[in-house]
């Protein structure tokens, strides 16, 4: 008994808001839908996990709740700001002072030290002692050690936590994962998901996760499903929810 | 911001091989350019004053009537700063204890030579020669060697000059300014310009030559001209070096090389920073997404890029400048051992704004567009990969990179016939590279892959077939550069080589009478220095021109020296090997009419064929109809004649003399005291010093060509490595991938290599194709030379090119070669 699309959460204050997002694709010869009538709400401090096959679209999706794309109809609104009608740089101030991001393949600038990476939002966002803030967190992910490795001097699953800790550094409101332990193995996997889950916990982050992983997504208070663009809610985890 | 600043630490970004690339091509420009330009600066001085020793001074003014100039002249010049010296030149008897001798006397100041130096001895022949820049003081003569035999004389011995008794100090072996005059036709004597007076050999009426030197900075003697220009007679002539017929050519010649070879650096390195920053720009563009991902804004992206560019510019103008200072330095020293004298380093800041302005240039047309896009990079790219940039937004960056790249060469070169021919050259070899690559490409659709070496490669051109064909367009382009070089060398030097070969001509006869001529023919004949082109000699002033006064006919503007002067005319039934008719006719087996003149001549008076000149000839007049024009070597070395009769025409009642000139080796100059015995009435012109000092000027300019060539083919190298190395990850993981699914080592290199072999043939072959038409504008436009096909000069160089480039290829699979393919899979990850 799944609900269809619309998944309006209940609280006053929700920290992201989607109502009617649909985004399409024109190719050469039609038009391809990818997300269609997708309603949502998702409250502060909540962990959802959006869990689909390869090419369901939960990609898009989480690009388009992030702001680092444009719906092609549909409203976003992230902590209040309706991200769908902000210019490109008013998006990216809003990013750098209230999402942080985990992806699957890490996305470390390659040049820079494991303690540069992490202070880099920190100096967008302009907080100030950008490198105690680094530090301290790059030891609250066991890093301490490796602050002047860069990243090709990591292994995958430090530079997953590099990547945390970069992903927790300017104190988000909202925290966006893309399959964050993909490319690692089990035991990795499982090392960095507990880490992500207790910083989360820790932050008071509002945590919204994309993974094939049933066992990650388990782990996140709400479960959403998603196929051929659709999204649904089991109406367990609603009832969780709600 | 700081993190993000330090993202453009020239230091990290180091670690990036594309800025690598684009430093090194920076460096490169920047190092090749600033060599070239200090270099040219300082060869071209070095040239001049090893060239303006030739007149001993910068400038020479000349007073032919023999009144010497009005001191306000002498005065205004030393004011404007200018050194000023005096010379003395007439013919007179000089008798020593056997008998009398005709001798040219230069009588020269205490501030002779005002540039270069005169080499004497101070003991009798064969001992130590001995430079100085200065002439003889008071009292004392230097005299030719020729002298001491003719009239018994040793050194110490007095010798009467006229009235006066003036002591031989020493022999004088060379003379800084022995250019041609008649008046130096006898041996030369030369004295201290105080002691002509005394000698009385120079009275009313004589025939005398005032030369006033003139020396100093070129903006100064600019100037002073200028001044000096409305206030000059006709009898007067203003002489530099670059109106001296012998050496302009070459100079002019060498300088436009190194312009030619400047220009190709910038175009070599505009391509390698075009290249290596496109690289760039596709690379960073997954860090751009992450960098907006996490809030940078699009402005902040220009300004972080901005910045960079400038650092880079910044890093690779003091690493090109501390690679050319050094460069430049060698290069001296080069040049000083080819001179086997110091050389005077000669450093000009304002040579280094090429260089700088090159810098700018290549950084702000061809690194920065596309870095200037990369702020429209979607953030969206950090979770999903976006479609790539079409062939048509890099389109506004190739039309940008063009006009700047040809601004460039111009500006540098300031020649359009330059920027014409290499964008001629350039336009025919694109559009060839676009015919060629679809029909390649088809042909290539057909090949199917196999286990053959040959048939990988071929599938491997296919499948790469973007990268193919810009690695080819790079490539070709870079092969037609380096092979304009090579061919312009070539046939530069040849074309010097030939001018002056080891056996040029290096004495004249001049004055043997018509019953002479048999004897003195015979006796250089036994004397195995047989004489080839006895030319007869008649000396007369060009008057008239279609029976107008010639000086009216011909507009003010044009000072003409040949018309200030007595020509010497000639008859001859052949033309001269090195002469060319350039209008009308050459004279027929009998012809008994009109003349034939040579070119430059016919130009500035405006002459054409039929036009009537009329000649004064002692109290005879000739009037003739021009009947051919022809171009003259005057650097041959060999008597060479402005007017030329037929044999029985309009000089054939004329009374003249034979005039020829022939090789003689040094060991075999002893002959020359004899011959003066016998023939005391002919004069000898020995020009073996001349001839000595123009070949060390051709070593000189082509040690420099030499050196700048390589430079620029080291750039070029650079240019095809940075190309080579910018598919460099595809091909590495394709190599590792063909290892993992079981492909043989050598069978993936012999593909490889066949490949890019394939790739450097075709490349050499459009390249060479192309070269040879930009060096047939150029050569016809710029180096006034012939166009000759040059196949044996450029069909290596697509073997060297496929070869090369197969090498490269090899050197790509190194890492595939070397490190299991797993480890090489997950670093490229």
């Amino acid at each position: 008994m799944n609900q269809m699309t619309d998944l309006t959460g209940n609280q006053s204050h929700p920290m992201l808001r989607v109502s009617d997002l649909g985004h399409r694709v024109n190719l050469e010869t039609d038009t391809l839908t990818i997300l269609q009538g997708v309603n949502l709400e998702i409250n502060r401090g909540e962990s959802v996990a959006i869990v689909g096959r390869s090419g369901s679209g939960k990609t898009t999706l989480l690009g388009l709740l992030a702001g680092l794309d444009t719906p092609s109809e549909g409203v976003v609104e992230l902590d209040g700001a309706q991200i769908s009608k902000l210019s490109e740089d008013e998006r990216a101030r809003l990013r750098a002072s209230r999402v942080g991001f985990v992806f699957q393949s890490f996305q470390l600038l390659p040049a820079l030290s494991a303690l540069e990476n992490v202070m880099l939002p920190l100096e967008l966002a302009g907080i100030e002692a950008p490198e105690k803030r680094a530090r301290e967190l790059l030891e609250r992910v066991g890093l301490g050690e490796r602050l002047g490795h860069t990243p090709r001097q990591l292994s995958g699953g430090e530079q997953q936590r590099v990547a945390i800790a970069r992903a927790f550094a300017s104190d988000p409101v909202i925290l966006f994962a893309d399959e964050p332990t993909g490319n690692l193995d089990n035991r990795t996997g499982k090392a960095v998901s507990d880490l992500l889950m207790e910083l989360n916990r820790e932050q008071g982050t509002t945590l919204v996760m994309v993974t094939h992983d049933e066992h990650l997504a388990a782990r996140c208070g709400r479960q959403l499903h998603i196929e051929a663009g659709i999204l649904t809610e089991p109406e367990a985890a609603r009832e969780q929810a709600s | 911001m700081q993190t993000a600043n330090k993202l453009m630490s020239v230091r990290r970004d180091l670690r990036e091989r594309d800025v690598r690339v684009v430093l090194v091509a920076l460096i490169i420009a920047v190092a090749t350019v600033a060599t070239i330009a200090l270099f040219a600066s300082q060869l071209q001085r070095t040239l001049v004053s090893s060239a303006s020793s030739f007149l001993a001074a910068d400038r020479q003014l000349e007073a032919e009537n023999g009144r010497p100039i009005p001191a306000e002249w002498l005065d205004e010049a030393r004011e404007r700063g200018l050194e000023t010296g005096r010379m003395v030149e007439f013919s007179t008897m000089i008798s020593g204890p056997e008998g009398f001798q005709m001798a040219s006397i230069k009588a020269v100041s205490n501030e002779y030579p005002l540039r270069g130096e005169v080499e004497i001895q101070r003991q009798s022949p064969g001992g130590e020669r001995e430079t100085l820049a200065a002439g003889p003081r008071p009292g004392q003569v230097w005299i030719n060697p020729r002298l001491l035999r003719l009239l018994d004389l040793d050194i110490g011995d007095t010798l009467q000059v006229g009235e006066r008794q003036l002591e031989v100090a020493a022999l004088l072996v060379r003379e800084p300014d022995g250019g041609f005059r008649l008046s130096s036709l006898a041996p030369r004597v030369m004295m201290h310009v105080d002691d002509v007076e005394s000698t009385g050999a120079v009275q009313e009426g004589s025939r005398v030559e005032l030369v006033y030197l003139f020396a100093g900075a070129q903006t100064a003697l600019d100037d002073y001209y200028q001044w000096l220009e409305p206030r000059l007679e006709p009898s007067h002539e203003w002489e530099g070096v670059r109106e001296g017929e012998t050496f302009s050519r070459s100079f002019d010649r060498a300088e436009r090389f190194l312009l030619l070879g400047g220009s190709l650096a910038v175009l070599l390195a505009a391509v390698a920073v075009a290249v290596a920053s496109r690289q760039y720009a596709l690379a960073q563009r997954d860090t751009v997404a992450l960098l907006k991902t996490l809030g940078l804004q699009g402005q902040g992206i220009g300004r972080l890029y901005l910045r960079r560019l400038a650092l880079w510019g910044v890093a690779g103008v003091a690493g090109g400048l501390l690679v050319a200072l050094p460069l430049f330095w060698l290069l001296v020293g080069v040049l000083g051992d080819a001179l086997e004298r110091p050389v005077e380093m000669h450093f000009d800041p304002a040579a280094l704004l090429p260089a700088l302005l090159t810098a700018l240039v290549s950084l702000f047309a061809f690194a920065y567009p596309p870095i200037r896009r990369l702020r429209h990079v979607p953030a969206m790219r950090v979770l999903r990969a976006q479609p790539g940039e079409t062939g048509r937004q890099a389109l506004p960056d190739l039309a940008i990179a063009l006009v700047a790249v040809f601004a460039l060469v111009w500006l540098y070169a300031g020649e359009l016939a330059l920027v014409g021919a290499l964008l001629g050259g350039l336009v025919l070899l694109l559009g060839i590279l676009a015919l060629l690559g679809l029909a390649l490409m088809a042909l290539l659709r057909r090949v199917r892959g196999g286990g053959n070496a040959w048939r990988l490669a071929f599938v491997g051109l296919y499948r790469h077939r973007q990268a193919s064909l810009a690695q080819l367009s790079v490539f070709a382009m870079t092969i037609m550069l380096a092979a304009i070089l090579i061919l312009v060398r070539t046939s530069l030097l040849s074309d010097w080589q030939t001018q002056l070969p080891e056996d040029a001509p290096n004495h004249f006869l001049i004055n043997i009478g018509p019953e002479s001529v048999e004897q003195v023919s015979s006796f250089w004949q036994e004397h195995n220095a047989p004489l080839e082109n006895l030319y007869p000699m008649v000396r007369g002033r060009l008057t008239e021109l279609n029976g107008e006064p010639v000086k009216e006919a011909v507009s003010k503007d044009e000072r003409i020296n040949a018309l200030n002067r007595e020509l010497n005319l000639t008859w001859m039934d052949q033309l001269p090997e090195d002469n060319e008719i350039v209008q009308g006719q050459w004279f027929s087996g009998d012809e008994t009419e009109g003349v034939s003149v040579e070119a430059d001549l016919a130009q500035r008076l405006g002459l054409e064929l039929g036009d009537r000149l009329t000649f004064t000839i002692g109290s005879a007049r000739v009037t003739e109809p021009v009947v051919s024009i022809r171009t003259v070597q005057w650097d041959s070395m060999k008597p060479n004649f402005y007017v030329a009769f037929p044999p029985d025409g309009g000089l054939r009642d004329m009374p003249a003399t034979w005039i020829t000139s022939f090789y003689l080796p040094g060991e075999a100059k002893g002959a020359l005291g004899e011959f003066s015995r016998q023939f005391p009435t002919v004069s000898v012109l020995e020009i073996d010093h001349i001839i000595e000092r123009i070949q060390e000027i051709v070593g000189q300019v082509t040690q420099a060509i030499e050196a700048i060539l390589a430079l620029i083919l080291a750039a070029a190298l650079v240019v095809m490595a940075a190309v080579v190395s910018a598919t460099l990850r595809d091909r590495q993981r394709e190599g590792a991938l063909i290892r993992t699914l079981g492909g043989r080592q050598s069978l993936l290199v012999r593909s490889t290599m066949l490949e890019f072999a394939v790739l450097g043939l075709l490349a050499g072959v459009l390249g060479v194709v192309a070269a040879e038409a930009a060096v047939y504008v150029l050569q016809a436009r710029m180096f006034d030379g012939n166009f000759r096909w040059h196949w044996q000069v450029v069909l290596p160089l697509p073997l060297i090119s496929a070869v090369l480039l197969a090498a490269f290829g090899r050197w790509q699979l190194r890492p595939v070669l070397s490190v299991s393919p797993m480890l090489l899979l997950r670093r490229l990850e």
